[in-house]
């Protein structure tokens, strides 16, 4: 993949699938994200970076319409997040943070990957034959298919990540939101699954959300990038997010740009 | 031996006993991997408070067991989608308070009551057809409804918020296990008595997840053990004249003790988890 990949600009000629208008989130009195307007189109790659606590996680939570906005209005395939359905969500894949799922839960790669039908079939309806066809194509695309009888916890990090992306994909989803899915992986794993995240969004035309902290590792992959610190500081083609006098607005003393152009983020600590 | 099962009392207490032991073996999967261990404790308490209170007001007591329990299975629920307080603190004051009214409502009482004593502690082999019928009605029930929305209930336990992302109505299902638990206590209680259904809950799920890593083959593990280890406490309850629950629980614990000690997990987790590093 070349670093010098052709971005579209914002497409114009499209609907958004997901539509911020001044929306704000969190409690009253406790606003994790301010007035956010931003729309998000279909088949559009894009990272989501700012410090930590900036609001990263919550505007994942509100794209899945777990967390409706306390101000202004979020629309997620033309609904207003309130009145997102079990069959909406069911389009939209999610890889959550390191750490909130129990890794050592007592299930197999492919009953986990199963896992993402439940949804899309709805209840009282049992898993049959099809679902277990999609649930391992779902494990061939992550290359994960010899494991599909391995426990869950016996596998390494990055085989996890692995497993939980397929379990996003066997949703079918239009959608897929990764929150930081290189966390706690080696160099080369953290290659890995960018590399995956990047080949299901070109093969699979997904919108995809990618959170990360790692902005040297998306840059050159993205159509847009989305900074965050509480409110909205820009969003944009990398080249337009990624000048010093916005990064160092937001990120501060914990800045460092090199001669070759490069972000990097230091003093990165994980607050979970 | 043979001439104890001809008796009716014995077929009756053999049945109440497999299916409460297998269907709080099986609910009890969801509650340990949910993390609601503690509920079912509380729940248990409360439970006998409403049968205290049934004996004390002259109600039907298992009635009332149905009411307190599912008041505090939905009080808990509520407060921990609040996120006002901690699980295990707001199901400590009610599991204490629940105690505590169960505690006042006997010693209300003018005479003393062998009967509820009986829900204390269980005495299986006093099951009549009656109580038999309220077991077996509610058994199908629970079990029925477990089978009906496993697969959501199964999701909800390994991560309730990624199975609300992808479309599991999860707050409706979370709210479903509770009243699934404590239905399956109530039920229980004159079996196994209120002090030791939850390890009846707890054990036989804690034995199978030594043994296994699939979702599958932990729920019948389970469901194996939990009706095996019941059927054989009420055998040796009545052979040797001791309590019926304590044997059952006892001899539950026992095995559990064994799966530790040959649980290839401990093995296995070494061996395998390397032989994946290196080929990832």
């Amino acid at each position: 993949m070349s670093p010098e990949r052709v971005r579209e600009s914002v497409p114009t000629d499209r609907s958004p699938i997901i539509r911020f208008d001044h929306a704000s989130f969190g409690f009253p009195g406790l606003i994790a994200l301010n007035d956010i307007t931003l729309s998000i189109y279909d088949g559009e790659f894009i990272g989501v970076i700012g410090p930590n606590g900036s609001g990263k996680t919550t505007l994942c939570r509100a794209v899945l319409g777990l967390l409706p906005p306390v101000e202004g209005h979020l629309h997620i395939f033309d609904c207003a997040c309130s009145e997102l359905r079990c069959h909406h969500r069911a389009q939209i894949g999610y890889l959550p943070q390191k750490g909130v799922v129990d890794r050592n839960f007592p299930v197999t790669v492919l009953e986990t990957v199963m896992m993402g039908r439940y949804g899309a079939l709805g209840l009282l309806k049992r898993p049959g034959k099809k679902d277990r066809h999609i649930a391992m194509e779902a494990l061939a695309q992550v290359s994960m298919e010899p494991h599909k009888d391995t426990a869950l916890g016996h596998l390494s990090g990055g085989q996890q990540q692995r497993v939980f992306i397929a379990r996003a994909l066997a949703q079918q989803p239009k959608v897929l939101i990764l929150d930081e899915p290189t966390t706690g992986l080696d160099i080369t794993m953290q290659h890995n699954v960018i590399e995956l995240v990047q080949h299901l969004h070109d093969e699979l035309k997904l919108t995809v959300l990618l959170i990360t902290h790692d902005i040297n590792m998306i840059r050159s992959r993205v159509d847009r990038l989305v900074l965050l610190k509480t409110k909205l500081y820009a969003a944009g083609p990398p080249n337009e997010v990624l000048k010093p006098e916005i990064l160092h607005q937001v990120y501060g003393k914990e800045l460092v740009i090199t001669e070759k152009d490069l972000v990097i983020v230091e003093d990165y600590h994980h607050h979970h | 031996m043979l001439d104890l099962l001809a008796y009716d009392f014995m077929q009756r207490s053999l049945l109440a006993a497999a299916m409460v032991g297998g269907l709080c073996s099986v609910i009890g999967v969801f509650v340990v991997l949910r993390g609601l261990a503690f509920v079912g404790a509380g729940t248990s308490h409360a439970a006998f408070a409403g049968v205290a209170l049934g004996y004390l007001i002259g109600w039907p007591p298992l009635l009332l067991a149905i009411l307190f329990g599912l008041a505090t299975v939905w009080i808990t629920g509520w407060v921990e989608e609040r996120g006002r307080m901690k699980l295990d603190v707001s199901i400590g004051i009610l599991y204490t308070t629940t105690m505590a009214l169960g505690i006042l409502f006997i010693g209300l009482m003018k005479t003393y009551n062998a009967e509820v004593y009986g829900y204390l502690f269980g005495s299986v082999l006093s099951v009549t057809p009656e109580e038999l019928r309220i077991i077996g009605t509610l058994s199908v029930l629970v079990l029925g409804l477990l089978l009906l929305f496993a697969k959501e209930l199964y999701f909800i336990a390994f991560d309730q918020e990624m199975a609300e992302a992808s479309g599991i109505p999860a707050r409706q299902m979370f709210f479903l296990l509770l009243t699934l638990v404590a239905l399956t206590v109530v039920v229980s209680l004159k079996t196994v008595g209120a002090i030791l259904v939850f390890a009846m809950i707890l054990i036989p799920a804690s034995t199978a997840y030594q043994l296994t890593h699939s979702l599958t083959t932990l729920t019948l593990y389970s469901a194996a053990i939990g009706i095996t280890t019941s059927v054989f406490g009420v055998l040796v309850s009545a052979i040797w004249d001791i309590p019926s629950g304590p044997a059952i629980v006892l001899l539950a614990t026992a095995i559990f003790f064994i799966a530790v000690l040959l649980s290839p997990k401990r093995v296995r987790r070494t061996g395998v988890a390397h032989s994946h590093e290196a080929s990832s």
